[in-house]
């Protein structure tokens, strides 16, 4: 058996096994940021006036802007003008079906295994798919488009649902929200658009494959979630990046919406790349998620397995406007060699009776640093609002940290909150334990982290828990603390 | 931090400090002048400073304030407010932060000083300890203090000294017609296998007038000695007051530490940081806020695990009335090397009133992996069923109330180990919860 020394320099010296790139002609705009270069894209994706203005109107706002300092890290440089914002395969002509992809596009999804084939039923699952900057496929949409579920890349519901894009965008980040989310309004490139209409159940889950493959360039993307009345999707989200010694910027914004009992429940395996042992290299994923409980009774349920980028920073909140709405949070992050981790939610509590509950899991391994952030914010009308929060953090090895950070602000005494977290390691008596039933130490391992983050992966849609467990197991394999 | 906004205060001290510096006793010119540096680089905090996100100081510094280096005259009934009965303690009386040996009883025991800090500046302990266990760097109402300090104690307890009675602490106050701006300054030292009890309070004598205090404590507690300090706040309204406690304990040393805010001070801010510097040490911070009308009561705790083997273990509970606002943030840092600590931390509030308010950060920052540590924060207001349990049995409303109220706060109030100062305290409670 290897001793506990041996086993954590091998969780640091673990490969990351998405590392490959694609080769495959690229379009990729030159590298800056100014007015011109999003007039640029703008004009690529033949995008509407209002839209130019209003990418322009937050390229203002983002100059504006200063780099945040309340982090728990050191903040690294981010150069924007080295950055290219956009960059798409090259293509000719409109798509019209699969057969046409660039094949070696469908390679790298299928080393990825993800399912664009449409004749591979089995996984029921409709994925748009985001290379580079650009959704290059969508699958199942016709059977989609029989219920009206409206499920295509952002540059096609801009030219096709100009009045929905119009009347949501922006309406739960505003692009003056935060400085990422104003760079992500001004340069986004693509991205995925959902629309559940009045009463419809999506009857399989809606996902989307982004894969950042070129060199220097940025991911945007920005999704747009709208549930009507009574609507019901369960979203969910993968993403991976080739292996580079610098840095790559992913700055996302995902919005959603739902409105009178409408329920939206949306997933992440994210495991871009988290650089090297020496943290060298790896995405930078700065995230602004948010959704808005809009109508009475509504959901909305962030999951979230983060495993990979070398800094993740991104708070999947939850504005409960609706009364009786209602709001999760289902975190697993786990660190290691120098990954940083600094995730966490909001959940603003506005109308009566509302309820969120927060559970955070964090996993710090090597040289990892893993913090929970999140607030808890009760309105004075908010009456008998109720939170129940729990981080838990676990540490394996004696390099890395664990931090909490919660805000709670509560302005109503119906109101009830909880917060409880927890710090520990995994004790020599629950190895001892499995080793005195015949389970060896890196098995062992496996079965207690696996049963420490198994409130969240149990919230994973069946497909994704698998993919997640065996991530977690990967990532973590053969630790003892 | 930088000091964005410039207010009257800020530019009334700054004016002012050559002058101010010249009515300060005792020499420690080259500390005074590096910590005023300090204070004019930090700047009075505005929100945007993490460490006052919910606390707008500013508020409470709108008004002038004198800076006020003397002590007023204070006669023994004059005190009378302020005594604890059944208390068996000796008395040190402070006012404005000097020393007033007349309204004094003070212990005689060999090994046991006690005298204004000016007077021990000579001490070499003095010069050694003053203003080295502060967080300087980023607090600028303690290098407010350190540069413009004007009274306080100093006391210091010899090695194997066991103080038999505690040493009741009072802060007298005075103002004539004029805002007072105080700075009392104390440094205790408590030697190896020592043990001191001090219970502190304050009494507001203030005539038409309103007290800013800005104190600054520092404890030592050496290897093996015990400390218990039991700070009593119940000003009179109106008053401000900013603290900060510092303590450093050495190897197996113990340290209790009660603070206790009740009504009716309109502000108060309690810094209190515990660094452990030693393996093996216990502390105990317990703190019992109950704010009513408008008061605002700001409770900010550091605990520096930097050994192994310590244990902390930290209860706020706050009760809130009226339009109180209550903000708590307790930070537990636990050091790379400090393997084998247990270190815990607990808040709970009773919001009693729909437009108290409450804002809450139990903070948990930990580099080495062999620890337990855990924090939990609670808000909510009273159980319908207890009430009505007890309602059924023929007990009134307001009497129901106060059981449990004084249930909510017995966590707290039972550890007190002083009966006369616990029955003070509860009776205290009692008074303040007024439901309207």
């Amino acid at each position: 058996m290897k001793n506990s020394n041996d086993i954590i320099d091998d969780i640091a010296s673990k490969e990351y096994e998405f590392g490959f790139t694609t080769d495959i002609e690229m379009e990729i705009a030159p590298k800056g940021l100014s007015e011109d270069t999003i007039r640029f894209i703008s004009a690529k994706k033949n995008e509407p006036e209002w839209l130019l203005q209003w990418r322009l109107k937050a390229y203002a706002a983002f100059l504006k802007m200063k780099m945040p300092a309340w982090q728990h890290f050191d903040m690294p440089q981010i150069d924007f003008q080295n950055v290219s914002y956009y960059a798409a395969p090259k293509q000719k002509k409109q798509l019209n079906s699969l057969d046409e992809v660039d094949p070696e596009l469908l390679a790298t999804f299928a080393k990825l295994g993800i399912p664009l084939n449409e004749q591979k039923m089995m996984t029921g699952v409709a994925v748009d798919a985001v290379f580079d900057s650009v959704s290059v496929a969508t699958t199942y949409k016709g059977k989609l488009k029989e219920l009206g579920i409206i499920f295509c890349s952002f540059g096609e519901a801009v030219q096709e649902h100009p009045e929905l894009v119009k009347q949501y965008l922006g309406s739960v980040v505003p692009h003056s929200d935060n400085i990422f989310a104003a760079l992500n309004a001004a340069v986004f490139s693509d991205g995925s658009f959902v629309y559940i209409p009045k009463g419809v159940r999506s009857p399989m889950e809606l996902s989307t494959y982004f894969r950042i493959n070129a060199e220097n360039t940025g991911q945007f993307e920005r999704t747009l979630i709208i549930a009507d009345d009574d609507a019901y999707v369960s979203y969910l989200e993968g993403c991976t990046a080739p292996q580079r010694d610098e840095n790559q910027l992913h700055a996302a914004v995902v919005e959603i919406v739902t409105l009178e009992r409408a329920e939206v429940k949306y997933s992440t395996v994210q495991n871009w790349y988290p650089g090297d042992k020496d943290g060298k290299g790896g995405i930078y994923n700065f995230v602004t998620k948010r959704g808005i409980c809009r109508g009475a009774h509504s959901k909305i349920s962030w999951t979230q397995v983060e495993t990979g980028s070398s800094i993740t920073w991104k708070y999947p909140s939850v504005i409960l406007q609706g009364d009786h709405s209602q709001g999760e949070f289902y975190s697993v992050a786990v660190t290691r060699n120098r990954q940083i981790a600094d995730t966490g939610t909001k959940m603003i509590h506005m109308g009566k009776n509302t309820r969120s509950r927060i559970i955070s899991k964090g996993i710090s391994a090597g040289h990892g640093d893993n913090s929970y952030r999140g607030l808890v914010k009760i309105g004075p009308r908010a009456q008998s609002a109720r939170n129940f929060t729990q981080c838990d953090s676990l540490l394996i090895g004696d390099q890395c940290g664990a931090h909490t950070f919660p805000y709670i602000e509560s302005r109503n005494n119906t109101a009830t909150v909880e917060h409880e977290a927890t710090t520990s390691k995994i004790g020599e008596d629950q190895i001892f334990y499995l080793n005195a039933r015949g389970i060896d130490t890196e098995k062992a391992v496996a079965l207690i982290v696996n049963g420490y983050a198994k409130e969240v992966l149990n919230q994973l849609p069946m497909e994704f828990a698998v993919e997640a467990q065996k991530l977690l197991s990967i990532t973590l394999e053969g630790s003892v603390g | 931090m930088t000091n964005e906004v410039t207010t009257p205060f800020y530019n009334y001290i700054v004016d002012g400090f050559p002058g101010f510096l010249d009515a300060t006793p005792g020499n420690f010119l080259p500390l005074r002048e590096e910590a005023f540096t300090r204070f004019k680089t930090l700047g009075l905090p505005t929100t945007k400073a993490e460490d006052w996100r919910y606390t707008n100081v500013q508020l409470f510094l709108k008004d002038p304030f004198t800076f006020s280096p003397v002590a007023g005259t204070v006669t023994e009934t004059q005190l009378a407010p302020a005594s604890i009965v059944g208390l068996d303690a000796y008395r040190v009386v402070l006012v404005n932060g000097h020393f007033q040996e007349n309204l004094s009883t003070l212990p005689a025991i060999k090994g046991v000083t006690i005298e204004p800090l000016a007077a021990a500046a000579t001490r070499p302990l003095v010069q050694e300890h003053l203003g080295q266990h502060i967080h300087l760097q980023d607090q600028p109402f303690a290098a407010l203090n350190t540069a413009l300090f004007t009274g306080g104690l100093f006391i210091e307890v010899a090695a194997n000294v066991i103080v038999d009675k505690p040493i009741y602490l009072l802060n007298v106050y005075t103002t004539t017609h004029k805002n007072a701006f105080i700075q009392p300054r104390n440094l205790w030292i408590i030697h190896t296998n020592a043990a001191l009890e001090i219970v502190e309070s304050v009494l507001d004598l203030s005539d038409n007038g309103i007290v800013l205090v800005n104190g600054v404590t520092e404890t030592i507690v050496k290897e093996n000695a015990e400390f218990s300090h039991y700070n009593l706040q119940m000003a009179a309204k109106d008053g401000r007051y900013i603290h900060y406690t510092a303590t450093e304990q050495e190897q197996y040393s113990r340290y209790h530490h009660f603070n206790f805010t009740l009504p009716a001070a309109s502000f108060t801010r309690n810094n209190l940081s515990v660094a452990l510097h030693g393996n093996y040490t216990e502390s105990n911070m317990l703190g019992l806020y109950v704010a009513n009308d408008a008061q605002h009561v700001d409770n900010h705790t550091f605990v520096d695990h930097l050994r192994p083997n310590c244990n902390s273990n930290e209860l706020y509970k706050g009760v809130l009335l009226d339009s109180a606002k209550a903000v708590f943030t307790g930070r537990i840092h636990v050091n790379q090397i400090a393997q084998k600590t247990n270190a815990f931390q607990q808040n709970s509030n009773l919001l009693l009133s729909d437009k108290a308010d409450i804002n809450s950060q139990p903070q948990l920052e930990i580099y080495a992996d062999d620890v337990k540590c855990s924090h939990g924060f609670t808000v909510g207001q009273f159980n319908q069923e207890a009430l009505f349990y007890l309602r059924s049995r023929g007990i009134g409303e307001e009497a129901a109330r106060n059981m449990l109220v004084g249930a909510f706060a017995y966590d707290i109030t039972d550890q007190v180990k002083i009966p006369a100062v616990q029955d003070y305290i509860i009776s205290h409670i009692e008074e303040s919860i007024v439901i309207n």
